[in-house]
């Protein structure tokens, strides 16, 4: 059965939904629970829950890094920070996986701090999974996006890492049995977007056993024409605030309208199942968390917003992760290289 | 809370400690959550039958363990089921090797007959009558120690008695509580005159209540420390140790079946050891004994259950924020007024 360290004190709700997440787990899987945090609050909210005791263990510590605060001074300053020690408990193979909803640039520089990445693996690449269209039956309803913050940067190797990786990732988690790969690119053509990327699509036309289809532009972002998306973290993280920034407005905008006149209202509520359908498309509780992928163990970083089931779907999709073996087959996929 | 040893002069036959056990969900892994279920459960051959894990270990060394030490248990079952399938029961216990003073079943045959439909269902009156019943029977002064589970009403009916033979509930106030609750007006009265009959003296030391549904513990708060409830028999098993009902060896014996028989494994156990001492029902020291000597046995993970390293200064505050033990049995001052309203909001 899988172990996961789960960061309790990390998230906007922390620790209450975070343990509720957990206890959720603990009843409906036979995932073990490492709750990392401050003992005697966890335990008050365990004790209003429904819980199975046995599969929950506290990691008592009372550190932990907010939200709001600067990474690397929190990870210089709080040496027994909950994601700190969360991440120690993992590399010290007491766990298998860690989650957090914690502060993203503190979860990045703990995976840096105690684990060692995948031989080969250059950098790390935080990823992020964003709803899009399907374009055959079966198709994962969620792309994968990497990076999109863990570097700024790179060069064409590392976005060829970054793309078997991803391919690695989608394979085992989304079990898509050949995703397709695609660079984050200003056209289509192989020649554009600069040195980097034509280095890199050259590179990844050539690498076998990655279904690599080319270039694609933000405007196919959101069609289901490719399952993992590559590109550098300064442009994933634009690209994937930007995506959330938009169902935001689309969103406000529909209430506005709503407000102004009472036939926009009734186009409101004739559209009300649509809405309903995207809502849950958009729905990020719903798939839990994302990876970072390039360590020899896994992370899965929760929204800092995280709920109950947003945690409990994390820890399930880390599970599945190390019972699929996803950082052995990124270690193969890299290997090749 | 530990026991001491009777001040009983040489010669004179020492006090039994009573056990009393529900049967359903607390003894018997009784499924009946549907129509199906409870349907065939008159049928069910005893060997078809299935022990709640780590029940029957854990019954058969109170009364080893209390001959070890000189002292007389008595183990009584009571169930709600009808006597028709007394047999089954019977024969089922036997075949675990359990031994026991006394059961009782609700002869549901006679509210049927007298068209007491209601009382098929309700079990507030028709435990309470049969425990304060049985307390007659035994020597005064008898020390208790109940299981039930948190299915029913068991920690309710459990409650009450046990401040009834207290002496902390008057006749006025059974009559109040248990028409709240809904009892048989002709059980009200039944349960009035026995209690009146009752020598007035602290009998229960405990009360375990088997999280079978997972009830939040939280849910349990008002019915005061007294009440323990416990996610599995191994929970229970270290605080009767605690109490000096089990040897160490006993709680080996049902941490063993646990592992043998039910697929737990030592880090579940160690979880459910570190849980029962977070919620405060077991002590640090008494929680050690047990980690150590399980350890030393294989059933019990040899690094800590959340591993890592922690500070001389961290574990000195933690100490010193440790909740103090729970308080003795004869502290708990139940509010049944909002225990009863809370109760039937639930129900």
């Amino acid at each position: 059965m899988p172990r996961i360290a789960v960061d309790a004190m990390g998230g906007d709700f922390a620790p209450e939904e975070v343990v509720k997440g957990v206890a959720q787990v603990s009843l409906e899987t036979d995932i073990q629970c490492t709750l990392v945090g401050d003992e005697p609050q966890i335990q008050a909210v365990l004790n209003g829950v429904a819980y199975n005791p046995e599969q929950i263990a506290i990691h008592h510590t009372r550190d932990f890094i907010t939200m709001a605060e600067d990474p690397k001074l929190g990870v210089r300053h709080k040496r027994n920070a909950s994601i700190l020690v969360a991440a120690q408990l993992v590399a010290s193979q007491q766990a298998d996986a860690l989650v957090t909803a914690g502060n993203t640039g503190a979860a990045v520089l703990a995976c840096a701090h105690h684990f060692k990445t995948i031989r080969g693996v250059r950098k790390a690449a935080l990823a992020s999974v964003y709803p899009r269209h399907t374009e055959y039956p079966g198709q994962d309803q969620l792309a994968l996006l990497l990076d999109v913050g863990a570097t700024i940067r790179c060069d064409a190797t590392e976005l060829v890492q970054f793309a078997l990786m991803g391919s690695a990732y989608a394979r085992r988690v989304s079990k898509v049995p050949s995703p397709r790969v695609a660079l984050l690119n200003m056209g289509s053509e192989e020649t554009k977007g600069g040195e980097v990327l034509t280095h890199a699509y050259a590179r990844l036309k050539t690498i076998s056993g990655i279904n690599f289809i080319g270039n694609i532009e933000g405007n196919d972002l959101a069609k289901g024409k490719a399952d993992v998306i590559v590109c550098e973290g300064f442009l994933g993280n634009v690209v994937l605030k930007l995506l959330e920034g938009l169902a935001e407005v689309v969103v406000d905008l529909a209430g506005t309208a709503a407000r102004e006149n009472w036939r926009s209202k009734l186009g409101l509520m004739m559209l009300a199942s649509g809405f309903g359908r995207l809502r849950d498309l958009t729905d990020y509780t719903a798939y839990g968390g994302a990876p970072i992928l390039g360590f020899e163990h896994l992370l899965i970083k929760s929204h800092g917003r995280a709920n109950a089931r947003a945690v409990k779907n994390a820890v399930k999709v880390a599970a599945k992760a190390v019972r699929d073996g996803v950082t052995r087959e990124i270690a193969a996929a890299i290997e090749q290289l | 809370m530990v026991l001491r040893r009777s001040k009983q002069r040489a010669g004179e036959p020492a006090l039994p400690v009573i056990f009393r056990w529900d049967l359903d969900k607390t003894y018997l892994k009784s499924e009946f959550d549907s129509l199906r279920e409870l349907v065939r459960i008159p049928f069910e051959k005893p060997e078809d039958k299935v022990a709640v894990p780590g029940v029957v270990p854990l019954i058969r060394n109170l009364r080893e363990v209390a001959a070890q030490r000189g002292r007389a248990v008595r183990i009584y079952f009571m169930s709600a089921s009808p006597p028709q399938i007394a047999k089954a029961i019977k024969e089922k216990l036997a075949l675990d090797g359990i031994e026991y003073d006394g059961i009782v079943f609700k002869n549901q045959l006679q509210h049927l007959v007298r068209g007491k439909f209601r009382n098929l269902r309700e079990q507030v009156g028709y435990k309470l009558t049969e425990l304060l019943k049985s307390r007659l029977t035994v020597p005064s002064g008898s020390r208790e120690v109940l299981f039930g589970d948190d299915w029913e009403s068991d920690p309710i009916i459990y409650s009450l008695y046990a401040d009834l033979v207290a002496g902390r509930i008057v006749s006025d106030d059974l009559d109040e509580i248990l028409t709240a609750i809904g009892v048989d007006p002709q059980l009200i009265v039944e349960a009035q005159t026995l209690a009146a009959e009752v020598r007035r003296e602290p009998a229960v030391t405990r009360i375990y209540i088997n999280l079978e549904r997972r009830t939040p513990p939280t849910n349990f708060r008002a019915f005061g420390p007294r009440l323990v409830p416990a996610f599995n028999y191994f929970q229970t098993g270290a605080c009767l140790f605690e109490e000096g009902h089990l040897t160490l060896g006993a709680v080996t014996q049902v941490a063993e079946e646990l592992i043998n028989g039910s697929g737990y494994t030592p880090d579940r156990l160690a979880n459910s050891l570190a849980d029962i001492t977070r919620r405060g029902h077991l002590q640090q020291t008494s929680a050690i004994a047990v980690r150590e000597y399980l350890r030393a046995r294989g059933l019990l993970p040899r690094r800590a259950p959340h591993g890592g390293r922690t500070s001389v200064w961290e574990r000195l505050t933690r100490w010193l924020r440790a909740k103090p033990a729970p308080a003795a049995a004869g502290d708990a001052a139940i509010n049944y007024e909002t225990l009863v309203t809370e109760w039937r909001a639930v129900r």
